[in-house]
């Protein structure tokens, strides 16, 4: 798949200092647990986001450990307390070694 | 299904014999085997309380402060939203460190783990996930002072055209 780590960020448009806004992010990711068979009957392996990290300006704020078991493209919602002007950056980290990232910047009035 | 449909030689036994024929191949084609497996053939599936076990220990899981938000029926089992919500604090003294997701039916009924800090506000967090039946959603959460709370949501899946 062409699109493999294409990320889309959703924050909301006009964000007040301290408010505890939700982040919505998908990422382009086929999820492959493994165990599904081709037509012919070959399995088709695993390849599976593992690892996503959340950075708010230089802190690590979210991490998560996934397995096969989360959705192919995953959809995450989160939340951040915006109580500063910085980016807040995510990074995914598949299992063959590809490694995925966006920034969106946060600014709070 | 119409009789002008099905031509001129359509009886009651063909009928019967080529529906059934086409939901045996809804079956087969499924784009997730092992999600559409019966649900007997699980060898090698693995007991939730046992996992839980090797996890956490004997350390008690109070079942409260948790709420899963998820379809009571999911129409396809590889795309479940559920929502993780708890009225914990996120004190910088007293948080929720992480959110451990699991899917009692799935051969590895681990989903993921959240790590939250913080500075995420509020202990909520959504996502899909994969489940291969019909079976609870449950979630066990870790504060920052070592207590688990947790939570459990039936969700029913249906997948396959012959309503299984």
């Amino acid at each position: 798949m062409a699109s493999v780590g294409k990320i889309k960020i959703r924050v909301p448009n006009t964000i007040k200092k301290g408010d505890i806004i939700p982040v919505q992010v998908l990422v382009s990711h086929p999820m492959e647990t493994g165990m599904r068979k081709n037509k012919d009957g070959s399995v088709i392996p695993a390849y599976y986001i593992n690892d996503v990290d959340v950075f708010y300006g230089n802190d690590k704020i979210t991490h998560c450990d996934w397995t096969i078991a989360v959705s192919a493209n995953p959809f995450i919602t989160f939340y951040v307390k915006a109580d500063k002007a910085a980016p807040i950056r995510i990074v995914y980290k598949d299992i063959k070694g590809g490694v995925y990232e966006q920034a969106v910047q946060i600014s709070p009035q | 299904m119409k009789q002008k449909d099905m031509g001129p030689a359509l009886t009651r036994r063909t009928f019967i014999k080529s529906a059934g024929a086409a939901c045996a191949m809804l079956f087969v084609a499924g784009s997730l085997p092992s999600l559409v497996r019966p649900a007997t053939a699980a060898p090698n599936e693995k007991n939730i309380n046992d996992v839980l076990k090797k996890q956490f220990g004997n350390k008690n899981v109070t079942m409260s402060h948790v709420d899963i938000k998820a379809p009571i029926i999911a129409e396809n089992g590889a795309v479940v939203p559920i929502t993780i919500t708890s009225d914990l604090p996120m004190r910088s003294d007293d948080y929720v460190k992480k959110i451990n997701v699991y899917a009692e039916g799935n051969l590895e009924p681990y989903v993921a783990s959240i790590d939250l800090t913080p500075a995420n506000g509020k202990a909520e967090f959504a996502m899909r996930i994969k489940m291969r039946k019909t079976s609870n959603v449950r979630v066990v959460l870790e504060t920052s002072k070592g207590r688990l709370y947790g939570a459990a949501k039936a969700v029913k899946v249906t997948i396959g055209g012959c309503g299984g």
